[in-house]
């Protein structure tokens, strides 16, 4: 049975588009069918992580909602862009990167239970073990019915206070919708902080599982959104904790 | 399951004047938040797995199921049969209502 996974943090910059692409990597290195919805529609960015230039996306998720296209339609194969050996596929449905359907979409706003119909018939016709949506940071009706609808759902924070704060509106609310599966990432984490005390400590203010704190890495800002971290740096520390959460998610 | 609990259930939603949104669902008390919930997550369930989940009389469930199909939060499956009724979770076909700016910005992005 296919699962729908929702990636939300409540502040941006968190790193939550870098951490869906490599979610969907990794699932798919093992071999599974992934799909992954950019549902940042006023700020989208992942379709770069998977290099996959505007001239490309012939389709996007914009045109889907205004019954241009089907949500099939819209999903992009983006498996041989992530490079590495990746056993299982990727599909990827990018919002659109055009200033003017931005601002079309903002000014018209959409029909958010299509958003709905889409993830379902998304799944069903593509055959999707696992469904990614990356979601637009805090909290309005896309990102409620994302939560509403996953299987589970991975919240990313830094040790921020402004993190910390916010963070607990997201898991009061992920709480209400009964979310079968709440995982923390703590990302960014300065290596000065000592990681067991920061972990003990989000998981005593959420009474939540933290399944991963990763370090801020020099690494991964080189990288700069150029490529899938978890491809280049197969053995970085970073990619030992995205593994990790992995794993708990496919548990 | 207490009458008092399904009229309350009741006048919960009809007191509801336009779509069901999944901001409202996290407002709803008890057992209907978490009934519906569940019914979201499944996106494809009966008449039968809804009132088991309120724990309501079948009647009363078709009742609640009733006013969820009219604000759009549940559409009638076309699966449904002469002793069944399926539903299916929409989640609202209402469009996202967003203020306008009052400068006319759009005209200058367009």
């Amino acid at each position: 049975m296919s699962k729908i996974i929702s990636i939300h943090s409540f502040r941006g910059g968190t790193g939550k588009s870098n951490t869906t692409a490599n979610i969907a990597t990794l699932l798919a290195m093992d071999g599974f069918r992934v799909g992954v919805v950019d549902t940042d529609i006023a700020s989208p960015g992942i379709h770069v992580l998977f290099n996959l230039d505007e001239s490309e996306i012939t389709h996007s998720l914009n045109d889907y909602l205004w019954g241009k296209c089907t949500i099939e339609q819209a999903a992009q194969d983006v498996t041989g862009h992530v490079g590495g050996e990746i056993k299982g596929q990727i599909f990827l449905i990018p919002s659109s990167i055009k200033a003017g359907e931005i601002a079309r979409i903002l000014r018209e706003g959409y029909d958010v239970g299509l958003l709905n119909d889409g993830f379902r018939d998304v799944i069903d016709r593509l055959n999707l073990d696992y469904l990614l949506i990356d979601t637009h940071p805090g909290l309005n009706e896309e990102t409620l019915l994302s939560i509403a609808i996953s299987n589970a759902l991975v919240i990313i924070m830094r040790p921020d206070q402004q993190d910390y704060q916010g963070t607990a509106v997201t898991v009061d609310v992920a709480r209400k919708l009964d979310v079968p599966k709440m995982l923390m990432l703590i990302n960014k984490t300065p290596t000065s902080l000592d990681f067991d005390d920061v972990r003990a400590r989000v998981e005593q203010i959420y009474n939540a599982k933290v399944a991963a704190v990763l370090p801020h890495s020099d690494e991964m800002m080189t990288l700069a959104s150029s490529g899938i971290f978890s491809i280049r740096f197969p053995d970085h520390i970073v990619t030992k904790g995205l593994r990790s959460l992995v794993d708990q998610l496919k548990a | 399951m207490n009458e008092s609990l399904f009229d309350n259930t009741l006048k919960e939603l009809e007191a509801r004047t336009e779509d069901i949104r999944p901001s409202d669902v996290v407002m709803f008390s008890e057992p209907l938040r978490s009934a519906l919930n569940f019914m979201i997550r499944l996106g494809r369930f009966s008449l039968t797995e809804l009132s088991e989940k309120l724990e309501f009389t079948r009647e009363q469930s078709k009742q609640i199921a009733d006013h969820l199909v009219e604000r759009h939060l549940f559409v009638i499956s076309r699966f449904s049969n002469d002793e069944e009724t399926f539903y299916e979770s929409r989640l609202s076909s209402l469009t996202r209502p967003l203020t306008r700016p009052p400068s006319d910005i759009w005209k200058k992005i367009d």
